[in-house]
């Protein structure tokens, strides 16, 4: 079963190769067997998002382009802002210029 | 197998017989309500209504296909004219233009949708890349063949402009991009009247036009032969127009329909 590898660009995906990497140059860990849990990873963090959080948050922006092509959504919004609705209100709402969203089917599986 | 088919009709005569007797016995004034009530009530009353209720002067300005329209009515339709007068500031505005273009070369759907912003290209659910541009508002359908559809614009001038640009950013991702044939295949105009409208009673004396289904949709469609012009019209008294190819034509229909349309006031 192949997996999405997109979450290999969030903190936690790089930080673990990172130290895949080391442990390779270390020679304490084989390449193969470094690909095996970098798939094990991809795996685990569907999964997790998927079915082990439930946090929600809001954001609004301003549509500036977007693109649909191979099941994939591009959005571009301008004049972004998140708001966490468990956060207090004392802090203000996380703002930026501009951000791009990828956006994949969640329920199929890429192939 | 005559038996009960025999019974039916016999009651259907009974009920007619007594709505005869009932509307013969009231004056007009009450039968008019009573459809007013009933807006179903079964064709032969509802016929009567229409003939008894209105003024001969909306009778007349009802029907302005037939051939017995002239001397009678113009004489009856003098104190009209501040009703003519009243068509020519109400005007149906346009609210969406359909053209087609051919850009002259086979074009790369997908790198269109790579490349270009505000594209859509799902080959499974349709086989062409829809774009979108802000200004002006619209959208357009991009065919491999190099066949282009614009919609949404709400002018001609508009819906011109708009292939151009188009025309334009498929030129400007690399193809050989013409811009032959551009034609204008459909304008759709809406308007409200203001009152709203007897559809039952329309159909019935139009029936040769009109199909009126209110249970597969609540508006009456009204199929105008000269201009060719589809019409839907709603109770609320919101016309719609479409099929028109020039903008005269969905003008010429609505200055038709109006005078109809005030005969079939509720």
């Amino acid at each position: 079963m192949s997996t999405y590898q997109i979450y290999r660009n969030t903190t936690l995906g790089v930080t673990l190769q990172d130290t895949l990497d080391e442990m390779i140059s270390q020679g304490s860990l084989t390449e193969q067997a470094a690909g095996k849990v970098l798939s094990e990873f991809d795996r685990a963090i569907n999964v997790a998002l998927e079915k082990r959080t439930n946090k929600k948050c809001n954001f609004q922006g301003k549509l500036s382009t977007y693109r649909f092509c191979d099941n994939v959504w591009t959005l571009v919004l301008k004049e972004f802002t998140v708001k966490d609705p468990s956060n207090s209100s004392n802090s203000p709402p996380l703002h930026v210029d501009k951000v791009k969203i990828v956006a994949c089917d969640g329920k199929a599986t890429p192939t | 197998m005559s038996l009960p088919s025999a019974t039916p009709q016999s009651v259907r005569s009974v009920n007619s017989q007594q709505q005869d007797t009932q509307s013969s016995n009231q004056d007009i004034k009450q039968s008019a309500v009573a459809t007013v009530a009933s807006p179903f009530t079964p064709t032969t009353s509802s016929t009567t209504t229409t003939l008894m209720g209105p003024p001969s002067v909306a009778g007349s300005a009802r029907q302005p296909y037939t051939t017995y329209n002239p001397q009678t009515p113009y004489i009856a339709l003098t104190p009209v004219t501040p009703r003519t007068s009243e068509v020519s500031h109400l005007q149906p505005s346009l609210q969406n233009i359909v053209s087609t273009v051919n850009l002259g070369c086979k074009l790369d759907l997908k790198r269109i949708a790579l490349q270009a912003r505000n594209a859509e290209y799902n080959p499974k659910r349709f086989a062409a890349v829809i774009m979108r541009i802000r200004n002006p508002r619209t959208t357009a359908l991009i065919f491999g063949s190099g066949k282009m559809v614009c919609t949404g614009a709400k002018s001609e001038e508009d819906s011109l402009q708009a292939a151009r640009r188009y025309a334009r950013v498929i030129q400007k991702l690399g193809f050989p991009a013409k811009f032959r044939d551009f034609k204008i295949q459909n304008m759709v105009g809406s308007v409200d009247v203001k009152f709203p409208i007897r559809l039952e009673a329309l159909v019935l004396r139009h029936h040769q036009f009109c199909s009126y289904e209110p249970e597969l949709f609540p508006g009456l469609i009204y199929r105008m032969i000269q201009p060719k012009i589809v019409l839907l019209i709603f109770v609320s008294g919101k016309v719609v127009l479409t099929g028109a190819k020039v903008r005269r034509e969905i003008h010429d229909a609505f200055e038709r329909i109006y005078p109809i349309l005030k005969g079939f006031r509720k």
